[in-house]
């Protein structure tokens, strides 16, 4: 068990640490759960590998929880941040939603296991890589939240423009699902699967659309 | 009985400090307290000890500037007089005008004048007036360029949001203790002003340390204001805070520097000095209102934003504190002539000395 006790002195470095700490764990999450989709989806690799980055995304989940813990408790007991305590808090609630999100369709799609067919594993390669470059920036815009609000904008902007992609490959690549001859079974999983990842750039979104009123209230 | 004649005519002087710990005292730290960024126990403890240090240390340069205005020369005089103003600014607050312990004091000074029929000095009355209307504009001067230069600072050096909010309340902290100090210095005029001429101590010598009469009157002033400060200035503080402009922390700082350099600047000896020996002209040293210059500051604020600061501000509690601006001085010249009138016809007390 893990325990974070803040120094007597040197706390607001401190709670500085654990948040880069926090921001850092979301995007190596970010990548675990690609490579881990991507396994799946895409190259058809053994089941052993995709195991073992579910494992490690659930390791990862495991410890920005401990950290969101630590950087609310600290927030609140040493008064810090009056004004933007409930933005912050908000900011990195939404983002381990986020990360939960993804280990949980992730884990979803390990459970359900749809038919992988090599048809469309370009497709979801695609989708994948656009919903995650979503996230990704939304990740970036959370860490310049901190330092250069004026610039969250830029990529927030990025963000929509990822999502939009998303939705397009996504609407593609349902309706050649629904074209092939699968079973309405399979055809119903696969769209699933489509649905989870697409839901994933929908959420960094949403995260992006509140991060840019957060930054509006910290304009200077 | 002479110590108890003392404290009953010098009670009317602390309840005028009480008043003005409980309003005054808001203007140092009212935004700190406000915008949460400090506690209000932390807040009246920082805020009480140094209003004490700036009185005891630096309030004579501003009360020398009341007694050019009028020198009450009778202790039942100056107890009436500070009754008046004391009276006022509890009667303004209590139907809710903000006042300004300052213009309320002038006020009932130029009442003793008119009553004792003694001449009011024209040339101070006209100085101390302009401050009136100077003290807003330059704080809202200085509220504008503190605020771009700190502004440049934060975006050249970007940085974390955390230690941003750790400097915004250490700055808040030592602004506000500049400002309680200020408040001291300057304040304290208005409230034992009255007193000087007619000072009921004596220079006390304690070996190698003196205390002078106006320093005793000045410490017996200023733990008035701190007892003001801790029994009613929580309310008044969380008002001042955002009742004209939602401030930001960073906003709430530097509207305390600038009340702080406004005081500082009609208060300080030294400056006084200092310029005089660089052969530039001299500020007046006057007891200015702390509230005029923390409004011209908030005031500051907003219109450096532009349109949508200026949206922000809100017009209807602007009028109403600048009619109390108004209204105070002349409440108080109205209430101080009517009680001096009734201290010595009813109650057979002498409220001035005839000259010559």
């Amino acid at each position: 068990m893990f325990n974070e006790s803040p120094p007597l002195f040197g706390k607001t470095r401190f709670l500085e640490g654990l948040i880069d700490e926090f921001l850092d764990k979301i995007s190596e999450g970010v990548i675990v759960v690609e490579m881990g989709i991507k396994a799946y989806l895409c190259a058809n690799e053994d089941q052993e590998i995709c195991l073992e980055k579910l494992n490690q995304t659930i390791e990862i989940k495991r410890r920005c929880s401990e950290l969101r813990r630590s950087i609310v408790t600290m927030l609140y007991t040493e008064m810090l941040l009056p004004d933007a305590r409930s933005d912050v808090l908000r900011l990195l609630g939404s983002l381990f939603e986020l990360l939960d999100e993804m280990g949980d369709g992730y884990q979803e799609l390990m459970i359900v296991q749809p038919k992988r067919r090599e048809e469309f594993g370009q497709d979801f390669a695609d989708l994948t890589t656009m919903a995650i470059r979503s996230v990704q920036a939304v990740v970036v815009a959370a860490r310049t939240f901190f330092r250069t609000p004026a610039e969250v904008r830029d990529h927030i902007n990025e963000v929509r423009v990822f999502e939009d992609e998303t939705d397009k490959l996504a609407c593609r690549i349902k309706s050649r699902i629904f074209a092939t001859d699968l079973s309405f079974e399979q055809r119903s999983l696969l769209r699933e699967a489509v649905a989870m990842i697409d839901a994933l750039a929908d959420k960094a979104e949403n995260i992006g659309d509140n991060l840019s009123i957060f930054a509006i209230k910290r304009s200077l | 009985m002479a110590l108890i004649v003392t404290v009953i005519f010098l009670s009317s002087g602390l309840f005028l400090g009480w008043s003005m710990g409980a309003n005054d005292a808001s203007n140092a730290f009212g935004t700190a307290v406000a915008t949460r960024m400090l506690r209000f126990s932390t807040a009246a403890f920082l805020c009480s000890v140094f209003v004490i240090i700036g009185a005891v240390t630096s309030g004579t340069g501003a009360a020398e500037g009341l007694s050019q205005l009028g020198a009450i020369n009778a202790l039942p005089g100056a107890f009436t007089a500070a009754l008046a103003a004391a009276l006022t600014v509890a009667w303004m607050s209590k139907i809710g005008l903000p006042a300004s312990t300052g213009q309320a004091v002038v006020g009932s000074i130029i009442g003793w004048n008119l009553f004792s029929g003694s001449p009011t000095d024209l040339g101070t009355l006209r100085r101390i007036v302009a401050t009136w209307a100077i003290s807003p504009v330059l704080g809202a001067i200085f509220a504008m360029l503190l605020y771009r230069l700190l502004v440049a600072w934060i975006r050249h050096s970007q940085p974390h949001l955390l230690s941003l909010d750790r400097n915004t309340r250490s700055g808040l902290i030592l602004a506000g203790i500049f400002g309680s100090y200020a408040i001291g210095a300057n304040g304290i005029g208005n409230v034992m002003g009255f007193f000087v001429a007619a000072s009921p101590f004596r220079d006390l010598t304690l070996g190698g340390f003196s205390v002078s009469s106006v320093e005793q009157l000045f410490l017996l002033g200023a733990i008035a204001v701190a007892v003001g400060v801790y029994t009613y200035s929580r309310r008044v503080m969380m008002t001042v805070g955002d009742s004209l402009l939602t401030l930001s922390p960073l906003a709430a700082f530097v509207v305390v520097v600038s009340h702080s350099l406004v005081l500082f600047i009609f208060s300080s000896t030294a400056l006084e000095s200092l310029l005089a020996g660089w052969g530039l002209p001299t500020i007046p040293l006057l007891p200015v209102s702390g509230s005029q210059a923390v409004i011209g500051s908030v005031l500051g604020i907003g219109l450096l934003q532009g349109l949508r600061g200026v949206r922000q501000i809100r017009w209807g509690v602007l009028v109403g504190i600048a009619s109390g601006w108004v209204t105070t001085p002349l409440i108080a010249a109205v209430i101080g002539f009517v009680l001096l009138f009734v201290v010595q016809n009813v109650f057979g007390q002498e409220v001035y000395v005839a000259l010559g």
